[in-house]
């Protein structure tokens, strides 16, 4: 655990310090779900026992939640979903955010203001005005409530994205002005390059807060198996095999590998932006 | 045009007049429920039946968790699209009722005499009033003593009987509240009860030692009053003094039920916990709840079902609760064990009685009735159970005594009771 | 002021297009949200039947519910505990992770995990590693001789809970942070060096001022996530019959919305609530303005 390439200015000491500090933290971090992964692995009976490894090991857990729910429905379900939101979001937020960033019109900042406002009511209390929204749209009973929103903007990525494009010199938008690029070039060609480690943060908080959406999809689609999504599907299931912790954790962790795998995609992106430090 | 693109058409038009001509032969009607996936398969099975009995009626069934239904019943019904059919709970159907959103079956039931007939009264009294039934009970629950023989064979005790009194039943506890495998701490108890809502223990404590629960038209609590003080101090000398029974931190270690943790040696609840203690690798059997100074009481309480005003289709919706609350629906759903049919001739049957749940007495529950009184139900239920439990909790938690907690219920019940009127 | 571009001719035209699906969703979302819920307060709703007129009755009801006032009181100290706390240690993991070390990439990851997960499971396993009798934390104190305790009881419950929702938190925090840092460009700590500034130097006159608009969007996040704190909070301290031992406010809107058939009181809630997370984002929004350093 050595650096790749010290920079004059910094010693080493400080960086064998780092590693101390962050496995603690990651120990920390990451106990609940070694534990999680070790009951997962337990026979039923062994579930209160206090060893890391499980005395015996055995995949029967996974197989019975299966037999209980089609996870996999569900979960492809989820899936869908997600990944329409998250394109939605990348896309419409960072256009707004650029605008927001970069361009002076007037009630600039009052707009935005309300824009945050929007987040700070609780989900449970907006559910019923937009429900009723919705009917009067016709979209109750598809799935379109669920998606159809994250192309309409939001005031987290908006957030997100604006105070991330404002780390970046207006020269660069000023001077391709100058060359007579227009706005969406500047947006599309320019910013947008520049904004990959936040795009793909976002790209993940997206993800995650489409597929933990329990509200939405419990109100819009129908409380079937093979239509509803995953949140509530594990809820049914929890609430059910509340003592039965081996089979929960199974539950629990396949319900969260996606979004793992998802995060480790995403997380490349952030790397390649440490080599990318400055601008070019 | 030209003609093929004509031709295709008019394929079209045919197609879609088709589709939706045969659309329209069948009437597809909503039946929501709160469950488990288990449940779910059950009244599939029973919607199936109905459909094969009448093909022009397609029943969707749609199960999800207590708290998951409620909110999506409520805003289902504030956006106006409820569904058609729903299950309610028997203290909360007031608070639907006297709202005006249930569809009043009085007219159905008066068209169809001798319905109600072959029903235990006692379930049909929640769903009572002045203008008639605005739901039907679809099941019901009593409250009964379940208990752990390995554990009581371990410790030597006598098994509960009918005759038990509840200091019978407090020493027997005492005796099998154990360390169990000698580290120091407890990992046996006695007896364990959720102690919140009146239904599973402290109800039945309360009426045995002849104090009430609550008057709802006169806006009184009546938990307060001396005969009640006297089963409170029951339950509070055992739980902390005794310690025969685990706090709620110790018990969420094990999971929400101590009995099915394996952890206490009796438990209270009704039949819907027998599939869940079905599967226990410790032999167990059922016993009437004890007797108290003013005699043997007990819980009993119904999940019934109830049709929307603003449902579109509700002559529909009565066939199938009609056919669910008749005999062919109650001996389907008496397959699952989860509760008790409410129709005499199914609960008294083989259907019932030899149900493969469970080999225990499942009589017990049945004559659970004659002892049985009515858990509360009145408008503002919830609100008051919460008020209620809230102070409650602190006696529990050690915050408060139970002589200063129990007014402070008495107060926060009477309030929300006013604010209910 | 932040600087910006005049939009000319064709060019407000572009504007519109870029910001019209937000402007859209917003107006949608503002009618939805901030009135329907600013006009449903001023009236007293059960779901059920058509709202009836209360003009500010429900607000100053709000004085004498007790239970509104022991979960505003619970939410302020837990915010004030967890705000602080989220931020300090999520910068403090995204400085660490700033440095180029092998496996930057897992701890990345190890430190997301908590993010990624669903609150009501971890939630659950949380209560295990809290058990007063066969916990984990309490295994290793009574294993260094200490006394097993109570985290779950009455005293220490919020406590307990602030600890989970931070644990809960910390990658959320740590990836904003990430982002913020790379975009520092690397002349800057060049120039600092050759002008013979140190570690401690570096951090509080190039780092922390460049990370002012993350650090703003992170406090803002932080604030509206701890006066909107349920999930983990209502897993940990239920009690029977969907009661919690430590209400927090939005518990509070639930259990009146969606228990209690009182819409009415449940929203005027929700506007108190969304008010003082409002005064607070006024205030980072101030001090933001002081500390921001033209780059």
């Amino acid at each position: 655990m050595i650096r790749i390439e010290p920079a004059p200015w910094e010693s080493r000491w400080p960086d064998r310090l780092a590693i101390v500090v962050l496995l603690i933290g990651a120990v920390a971090m990451v106990g609940p779900f070694v534990w999680m992964l070790s009951t997962s692995l337990k026979l039923p009976e062994d579930q209160y026992a206090r060893a890391l490894i499980p005395p015996t090991i055995t995949f029967e857990n996974y197989g019975t939640i299966f037999d209980i729910m089609s996870f996999h429905v569900l979960l492809w379900n989820s899936l869908k979903i997600a990944v329409i939101s998250t394109l939605g979001q990348l896309l419409t937020c960072s256009m707004a955010a650029f605008v927001f960033a970069i361009v002076r019109f007037p009630g600039r900042h009052v707009l935005f203001v309300v824009l945050l406002v929007t987040l700070m009511v609780p989900q449970q209390i907006t559910a019923i005005p937009q429900f009723i929204i919705f009917k009067w749209l016709g979209l109750y009973g598809t799935q379109a409530p669920l998606y159809l929103p994250s192309f309409l903007g939001g005031a987290f990525g908006v957030f997100l994205m604006r105070q991330y494009f404002l780390t970046i010199p207006i020269e660069l938008a000023e001077a391709a002005r100058i060359d007579g690029a227009s706005l969406m070039t500047i947006y599309w060609k320019i910013y947008l390059p520049l904004a990959k480690p936040a795009l793909a943060a976002f790209a993940i908080f997206a993800f995650l807060f489409s597929w933990n959406d329990l509200f939405t999809a419990l109100i819009y689609l129908p409380s079937d198996l093979e239509k509803t999504t995953l949140p509530v599907g594990l809820a049914l299931f929890q609430t059910q095999y509340a003592g039965h912790w081996t089979i929960m954790m199974a539950a629990v962790l396949v319900s969260v590998a996606p979004i793992m795998i998802a995060f480790f995609i995403a997380q490349k992106h952030f790397i390649e932006g440490v080599a990318l430090s400055g601008l070019k | 045009m030209r003609g093929n693109t004509r031709i295709a058409l008019a394929a079209l038009a045919v197609g879609l007049l088709a589709a939706m001509g045969t659309a329209r032969a069948e009437t597809e009607i909503t039946y929501q429920l709160w469950g488990s996936p288990q449940e779910a398969e059950a009244w599939q099975k029973v919607a199936t039946a109905f459909e094969a009995q009448h093909p022009d009626i397609k029943v969707k069934v749609e199960v999800n968790d207590w708290d998951s239904y409620w909110e999506k019943i409520r805003v289902l019904m504030a956006g106006g699209t409820p569904p058609d059919v729903f299950a309610m709970d028997a203290p909360l159907y007031p608070d639907w009722q006297s709202r005006g959103v249930l569809l009043n079956l009085q007219p159905y039931i008066d068209a169809e005499p001798g319905i109600l007939d072959d029903i235990y009264p006692i379930t049909l009294e929640a769903y009572k009033t002045k203008d008639g039934y605005f739901g039907l009970p679809r099941d019901f629950q009593t409250i009964v003593l379940y208990y752990n023989k390995d554990m009581f064979d371990a410790a030597g005790v006598g098994y509960p009987t009918a005759d038990w009194s509840y200091d019978d039943f407090r020493k027997a506890a005492k005796q099998l509240t154990k360390d169990i495998n000698g580290d120091g701490s407890i990992d046996q108890w006695g007896f364990w009860a959720e102690v919140v809502d009146p239904e599973p223990y402290w109800g039945a404590v309360v009426w045995s030692y002849g104090g009430d629960i609550v008057d709802p038209a006169a806006g009184k609590t009546l938990i307060g009053s001396e005969k009640a003080m006297q089963a409170w101090h029951f339950i509070a000398d055992m739980w902390l003094e005794d310690k025969s029974m685990p706090t709620d931190e110790q018990l969420r270690q094990y999971g929400t039920d101590g009995f099915q943790a394996g952890i206490a040696a009796m438990g209270v609840s009704g039949h819907w916990s027998v599939p869940d203690y079905a599967p226990a690798k410790f032999k167990w059997a059922v016993a009437p709840v004890p007797k108290g100074p003013a005699g043997r009481v007990t819980s009993v309480n119904s999940a019934g079902f109830v049709i929307a005003k603003a449902s579109k289709h509700p002559k529909e919706a009565w066939e199938f609760v009609k056919f669910a609350f008749g005999s062919t629906g109650q001996a389907e759903l008496a397959k699952i064990g989860l509760a008790v049919p409410i129709r005499k001739s199914i609960a008294e049957s083989p259907a019932y009685l030899d149900q493969a749940s469970a080999k225990i007495d499942q009589q017990l529950f049945i004559d659970a009735l004659q002892y049985a009184h009515l858990k509360p139900v009145f408008r503002g239920y919830e609100e008051w159970s919460a008020a209620v439990g809230d102070a409650l909790n602190s006696a529990w938690t050690g915050t408060a005594s139970v002589d200063d907690a129990i007014p402070e219920a008495v107060q926060n019940g009477d309030d929300v009771l006013a604010k209910n009127r | 002021m932040i600087a910006g571009l005049r939009p000319m001719g064709v060019e407000k035209l572009w504007v519109l297009l870029l910001l019209g699906p937000t402007l859209l969703g917003l107006a949608l979302g503002a009618l939805g949200s901030i009135f329907a819920t600013f006009g449903l307060s001023l009236f007293r709703w059960d779901l059920l039947t058509p709202p009836v007129w209360a003009g500010l009755d429900n607000y100053i009801g709000l004085a004498d519910d007790r239970m509104f006032l022991r979960s505003l009181g619970n939410t302020i100290l837990f915010s004030a505990l967890y705000v602080p706390l989220t931020i300090v240690c999520a910068m403090t993991v995204a400085l660490l992770l700033n440095r180029r070390i092998h496996g930057v990439g897992l701890f990345r990851t190890l430190y997301f995990l908590p993010v990624i997960s669903s609150p009501t499971a971890v939630g659950l396993l949380w209560t295990w590693i809290f058990a007063q009798d066969h916990g984990v934390l309490n295994g290793i104190i009574t294993s260094l001789g200490g006394d097993p305790v109570r985290w779950l009881g009455p005293r220490m419950a919020l406590y307990s809970v602030v600890i989970v929702n931070v644990w809960g938190a910390i990658g959320e925090g740590m990836i904003v942070f990430l982002a913020g840092l790379q975009a520092i460009p690397r002349e800057h700590y060049e120039a600092a060096h050759i002008d013979g500034a140190n570690a401690m130097q570096r951090l509080f006159y190039i780092t922390l001022p460049a990370m002012a608009p993350s650090l703003f969007f992170q406090s803002v996040l932080s604030t509206i996530h701890a006066f909107q704190a349920f999930d983990y909070i209502y897993i940990l301290t239920r009690v029977g019959n969907g009661n919690s031992s430590v209400p927090t406010l939005v518990f509070s809107i639930y259990r009146n919305g969606f228990r209690f058939f009182r819409m009415g009181d449940a929203t005027a809630q929700a506007i108190v609530l969304t008010a003082i997370i409002f005064v607070f984002t006024l205030i980072y929004f101030r001090i933001q303005r002081r500390w921001e350093v033209p780059i």
